[in-house]
């Protein structure tokens, strides 16, 4: 007996039952792979709130062009921050007046009323209140730094809906993990029941229900990883491909290409493996619930 | 060598029999048989190391099937074929569907291996060609033939059949009887579980056979000689 195929056995006696149950897992595992991806990319609502939100540094009148875009490459430097943008006043005034038209006359006594400013966001994984506090504390310290703005009693708030927020996403994804098991079970025990004639034949002729169990679990595992695999290698393609078309994808969820990056690919890897570990353990368990509806 | 020492066997609280010492020598073809319901297919899988008896033990070549290693028991019946008295609907739905499934019990049989000893064996038991044939729409004797050439395919060394006789019909009775010698001539023990035994196999040398509890067991002559 070669255990190899023992392994194939569901394969061997049921193909078209196997066919239909690695479609419907190769669907699931598809949208558990783009939602994993996505989730890992955007951290939930970070990416969005951090792109949204900006801290605003304003500094005295008297601060010059040069010291401006000083301030901009020390706060670009701090740690959790992704840019600082330095804003003359010239442009800070074209913003104001974009943003409340009328008022030139503001400026015809005495030049223009407004100083400028630095624009500083922070890095999506690093947009937290520890990490903004941090920041302003810092910049604080700067005499060229009138007042800051970063939203007070209202970020504090908005950090709160979006931990809930993104609770709720990991959440769902715990949810549809749960779901897939139970498909994966649900598959696993009626196959067993289907095919439990024929293994009451392998094990008349001497092979242990164990070592049947066990390489039928090994054979629904060494398929998940396939399938898992297939599955992560079209979710990364269907991103890049989605990611050059859909400029709203880059801004919401991220750049594709950082799902290259090391701290990407580990938890892709982990993905990787516990798919075949739920397969396997899934084919355990129906075998398992089988037989006790057969004893 | 299979042998039972002092075998007893309890059915719905009642006991079928007790106390049988039965051996069954290499290259031998042996037929049990016994009225309905007195416990033939229940012999068998005592014999064959399925069901613990409920007194006694059965010990093949010096090793207790029920009292020594669990490993022994397994390996038995690896070693072993059976016919059953009746195919149990599986999800095999053709023929070439259990020989997929006996090719898994047996030992790394290749892909074209198979398909050789396939045909071959169906050729045999007079079923050429029909590795395609659903199972249920096999007639009895197909299936009882079916059965024994998938057991084949796997070349056991101990056979157990199950009314296969009967089943596979008295126009086969012949050609089994000489399938079943050629086997035991080459060492294989043949064990069958039967109402009666066939009067050409009587006549043949199995004699009136040996009482043991409710069955009676012949054994019949293997060498081609003591046909003559």
């Amino acid at each position: 007996m070669t255990p190899v195929s023992l392994c194939w056995v569901d394969w061997k006696l049921s193909v078209k039952a196997m066919l239909r149950e690695s479609a419907v897992r190769f669907f699931l595992l598809l949208l558990l792979a783009a939602y994993f991806t996505a989730m890992l990319l955007s951290g939930g609502m970070n990416r969005f709130l951090s792109g949204q939100w900006a801290v605003t540094a304003i500094l005295r009148v008297s601060v010059s062009a040069e010291e401006g875009q000083g301030i901009a490459g020390k706060a670009a430097g701090l740690p959790g921050v992704r840019s600082a943008a330095y804003k003359d006043p010239e442009t800070s005034w074209k913003e104001f007046l974009a943003a409340y038209p009328g008022l030139e006359a503001l400026r015809t006594a005495g030049g223009n009323p407004l100083p400028g400013y630095v624009e500083i966001r922070m890095l999506p994984d690093r947009f937290t209140e520890t990490d903004i506090r941090s920041m302003e504390t810092a910049l604080r310290l700067l005499p060229q730094v009138e007042s800051l703005l970063s939203g007070g009693e209202v970020l504090s708030r908005l950090l709160r809906v979006k931990r809930w927020v993104n609770g709720l996403f990991w959440a769902g994804f715990g949810l549809l993990c749960a779901v897939f098991f139970l498909v994966l079970f649900l598959q696993e025990k009626t196959r067993a029941s289907i095919l439990s004639v024929d293994f009451g034949f392998l094990e008349e002729r001497g092979i242990p229900a164990a070592r049947i169990a066990f390489s039928r679990a090994l054979g629904a595992a060494l398929t998940g990883e396939l399938l898992s695999l297939a599955a992560a290698g079209a979710t990364v393609s269907w991103f890049f491909l989605l990611e050059k078309r859909l400029a709203l994808i880059g801004r919401v969820i991220g750049p594709a290409e950082d799902i290259l990056a090391l701290p990407f690919l580990l938890p892709l890897g982990l993905f990787l493996l516990a798919a075949p570990l739920l397969h396997g353990g899934a084919s355990l368990l129906g075998w398992r619930a089988a037989h006790a509806v057969r004893k | 060598m299979i042998e039972a020492f002092r075998v007893g066997a309890v059915f719905r609280n009642g006991t079928l029999w007790d106390g049988l010492d039965l051996a069954f020598d290499d290259g031998e073809v042996c037929v049990v048989t016994g009225p309905p319901a007195s416990g033939k297919t229940l012999l068998l899988r005592i014999l064959r190391g399925e069901r613990r008896p409920d007194a006694g033990d059965v010990v093949v070549g010096g090793v207790s099937l029920y009292r020594g290693n669990p490993d022994a028991g397994k390996a038995f019946r690896a070693s072993s074929g059976v016919v059953p008295e009746s195919f149990p609907p599986t999800a095999c739905r053709t023929v070439r569907d259990l020989f997929r499934l006996s090719a898994v019990a047996g030992a790394g049989i290749s892909a074209k291996e198979r398909k050789e000893r396939e045909e071959e064996l169906l050729l045999l038991v007079g079923l050429p060609g029909s590795q395609e044939s659903e199972l249920f729409s096999l007639s009895v004797s197909e299936r009882a033939r079916v059965a024994l050439a998938v057991e084949l395919f796997r070349t056991p060394r101990f056979l157990f059949t199950d009314m296969l006789l009967l089943n596979a019909g008295g126009e086969w009775t012949d050609m089994l009887g000489g399938l079943f010698r050629a086997l035991a001539r080459e060492g294989k023990t043949i064990i069958l579980a039967e109402r009666t035994i066939p009067e050409r196999w009587k006549a043949r040398g199995g004699g009136e056979g040996i009482a043991k509890g409710p069955f009676r067991l012949f054994r019949l002559p293997v060498a081609t000689e003591a046909l003559r």
